[in-house]
């Protein structure tokens, strides 16, 4: 309660102090807007479904490259985790690929995939599946050797054993770097519609910008903030719940 | 005669068998020579651009672009980190605000930054060291909230002065966070290096990729992401290497 | 609280002047508002000699560590009053040096032995150059000569116990405040350590207060032994420990006195 309170203090006192400023003509760049022409424009923006359709898009985008990073990393990172011979060969490979950005193979995906979803979902995997597959295999490699002697004795084909042992077993730490791909996902997604894919939000960010419409554009980026904030929360309080569920299952 | 471990032997031979294949998939043209160009064409073009010092100018663009913001982000972000996280009043003060814009993408103030500073260097540098500045900021937070409760009270008693207590206790508490922080810091300047360079088109790797597909050389453009490849790794490993030797106690067991 | 006349352990006449600690009534209390007011302390009246050694038991949780944080100066006492040599503590200073239990969180992980100690001397606003024989004595005092360039981290739990214990001596302080300091060590360690406390207590004519939850080592340490216990805390009783000095693991564990306390010690706590 008292952080909230203190917390807000300094927005408040800067909004203010912003709203004042711009009214009395202290503060008359165009680049900068008032909060109030900012609200204006973001609940005009919610209230016609722009924004919305547009952050839809982007999810959209980001899950679909979510998705095929978690299913390449996970598998990939399981088989890595089990054999310490494999992960050592292949490790340099990866080492060397890892430091190229992501957005860098913008110009590629644009070649192979032309505008559109396939492109960016392509990059926003690229991007998601490193952080995924390096948690990946050290929470496999962390698993109690017990439980995976316990499978070699069972016979367990490898498909059974990813379900029954390694992924609930490692669950929490992979969960937690799927937590950290999906902030990654949002931002890679966002960052190539900016540069250059025509849909989502990073694509009326620009047009907002291109087209001086400032008000528009801060409330895009206020936006942004609240939908990031809320995906934090939103992902915080439903990582522990497949968990709970999984184990009412048993 | 020292034994070659036969791991290292193996992992040699992976990717010289991915870039073999490759090799192959191109020649026999199952994939797109436009898309995949063969390795030895990448190689051969990097090879000229080596040769002919062309490469220089676009890698220490974008190189000296990601170190400038890198820099920049981290004496701000270490500053302002150690004053929040040495300040119960300050924390509850910022960190819900901070909380609220952390989320919001770098790449989302380029459109804002070109208003103010349109397609230029300033621009980039400004976007950079808006990014970078996050991890570095919230890894100082962090480091300085959490110094030993124990230090702090054999502070006390030995009578230090708030300045000695940062100097002498806080701040070397807090290094392994800081450059933890650091490390991720630089990556993120890298990638806006690249990111911004194609959206104001400024010299560099990122653009130098970015031109290379509208021409359709896509040899080029591979050169270009072995070289981003090339800088990031050597970024990277070098501030490990400085990590491991500034925490070098950490390593240590009886 | 009466003096007793004789000599302490460290053969100093007892001086019926101003105690090296005093405290008349001290309280404790937690939380501000009324339904969360916590007292855990409550009318600790205790005179402590100087050079005596005082030891402190009690069952968990019972306010020894607050007690003496208070006496550190590093909380005040919601009641009553706290008297160094007579002057009110009002705060932490390095006259009182206190030692914690968890000696990995009290020193320095980044910095060498001789730089932990060194820091106390760095308080002090000691020069380096001035630091070297300083450091060198209490190296050679806490037996850290070969660990001297080792960091934290490669020692074992009683040579780091020895650094802490090196680090506060370079101090200079007036009274040594140690916290359950040998409760994280093996057997052997701690009463080699013990053995060495005792020594270097009565050379340096140093004022200990010692808390403890082991009850025989109390009793093998201390002048007194204090008991502390029930909720709210408080002196439950004092016991004089009348055995000879120097202290011996072996003869004085098995002496009937020894054995005494020890049963009254055990049996107080039993009921509270």
């Amino acid at each position: 309660m008292r952080r909230l309170l203190l917390g807000s203090i300094l927005p408040a006192l800067f909004i203010v102090f912003w709203e004042i400023s711009s009214r009395t003509g202290v503060l008359t760049l165009e680049s900068l807007s008032r909060p109030s022409d900012i609200l204006r424009a973001g609940i005009v923006g919610l209230a016609d479904g722009s924004i919305l359709v547009a952050t839809g898009q982007t999810f959209e985008t980001a899950l679909l490259g979510l998705t095929l990073a978690a299913f390449a990393g996970i598998i990939a990172g399981a088989v890595l985790g089990l054999s310490p011979v494999l992960e050592r060969v292949v490790d340099p490979t990866i080492e060397a690929l890892r430091p190229i950005p992501a957005v860098a193979f913008i110009p590629l995906a644009l070649m192979m995939f032309g505008f559109g979803v396939s492109m960016e979902a392509t990059i926003v995997a690229y991007a998601c599946v490193w952080p995924i597959l390096i948690v990946t295999i050290s929470a496999v490699k962390a698993i109690e050797p017990r439980l995976l002697e316990v499978a070699d004795v069972l016979e367990m084909t490898f498909v059974e054993r990813l379900r029954k042992i390694i992924l609930p077993a490692a669950f929490a730490r992979i969960n937690v770097s799927l937590r950290v791909a999906a902030g990654i996902a949002l931002v890679v997604a966002v960052t190539v519609e900016i540069v250059l894919n025509p849909r989502g939000l990073g694509y009326s960010l620009i047009l907002a910008q291109q087209s001086l419409r400032v008000d528009v554009m801060y409330a895009q980026l206020l936006w942004l903030c609240v939908i990031g904030y809320a995906l934090n929360v939103v992902l915080l309080n439903i990582g522990p719940a497949p968990i709970a569920v999984w184990r009412a299952g048993r | 005669m020292k034994t070659i471990d036969p791991i290292k032997i193996a992992a040699l031979g992976f990717a010289l068998a991915l870039i073999l294949t490759w090799q192959l998939l191109a020649e026999l043209k199952f994939i797109s020579p436009i898309f995949f160009p063969s390795p030895s064409r990448a190689g051969a073009v990097l090879l000229a651009r080596v040769l002919d010092g062309s490469i220089w100018t676009p890698f220490v663009a974008t190189g000296l672009r990601m170190l400038l913001g890198w820099v920049l982000a981290s004496f701000v972000g270490i500053a302002i980190g150690a004053a929040i996280g040495s300040s119960r009043l300050a924390r509850d003060l910022l960190e819900p605000t901070l909380d609220f814009i952390r989320p919001l993408p770098a790449s989302a103030m380029i459109p804002v930054a070109v208003l103010f500073l349109g397609l230029s260097n300033a621009m980039s540098l400004a976007v950079i060291a808006f990014g970078a500045i996050w991890p570095v900021l919230l890894a100082t937070v962090h480091g300085f909230s959490s110094v030993q409760p124990e230090l702090r009270q054999v502070s006390a008693v030995l009578g230090f002065s708030r300045r000695e207590f940062m100097q002498k206790i806080a701040l070397p508490s807090a290094f392994p966070d800081i450059i933890a922080g650091l490390r991720v810091s630089l990556a993120i300047s890298l990638i806006l290096s690249v990111v911004t360079e194609m959206q104001a088109s400024l010299p560099g790797l990122g653009w130098d990729i970015f031109y290379a597909q509208r021409v359709y050389r896509s040899a080029d453009l591979y050169a270009g992401l072995i070289l981003l490849g090339v800088m990031g790794f050597a970024a990277n490993h070098t501030l490990m290497l400085f990590e491991r030797r500034v925490l070098r106690w950490r390593n240590l067991h009886g | 609280m009466q003096v007793r006349a004789g000599r302490t352990v460290t053969g100093a006449t007892i001086d019926a002047a101003i105690p090296a600690v005093s405290m008349h009534q001290v309280g404790l209390s937690f939380g501000d508002s009324s339904p969360e007011r916590r007292l855990v302390l409550a009318d600790i009246t205790l005179d402590v000699r100087e050079g005596e050694f005082l030891c402190i038991v009690g069952p968990s949780g019972s306010g020894k560590t607050t007690l003496l944080r208070i006496l550190a100066g590093l909380i005040q006492p919601t009641a009553g009053e706290v008297r160094f040599r007579g002057q009110a503590v009002s705060g932490p200073s390095r006259e009182r040096a206190i030692i914690f239990q968890d000696y990995s969180k009290a020193l320095l992980p980044w910095r060498n032995v001789t730089a932990n100690i060194a820091l106390s001397l760095e308080a002090q606003s000691i020069r380096p150059a001035d630091q070297q024989p300083i450091i060198a004595a209490l190296l050679a005092k806490m037996g850290l000569e070969r660990a001297a360039s080792q960091y934290p981290g490669q020692l074992s739990g009683g040579m780091q116990q020895r650094v802490q214990i090196a680090r506060c001596l370079a101090q200079h302080p007036k009274i040594l405040l140690m916290d359950e300091p040998f409760g994280a060590l093996d057997a052997m360690t701690r009463q080699a350590l013990q053995d060495e406390i005792l020594l270097l207590s009565t050379e340096q004519h140093m004022t200990v207060i010692f808390i403890t939850h082991d009850l025989e080592e109390a009793i093998y340490l201390g002048d007194r032994v204090v008991v502390l216990g029930d909720t709210p805390a408080r002196i439950i009783e004092t016991i004089d420990v009348d055995l000879p000095r120097p202290r011996d693991q072996l003869t004085t564990r098995e002496d009937p006195r020894f054995l005494a306390h020890r049963h009254r010690l055990f049996s107080l706590l039993r009921r509270h």
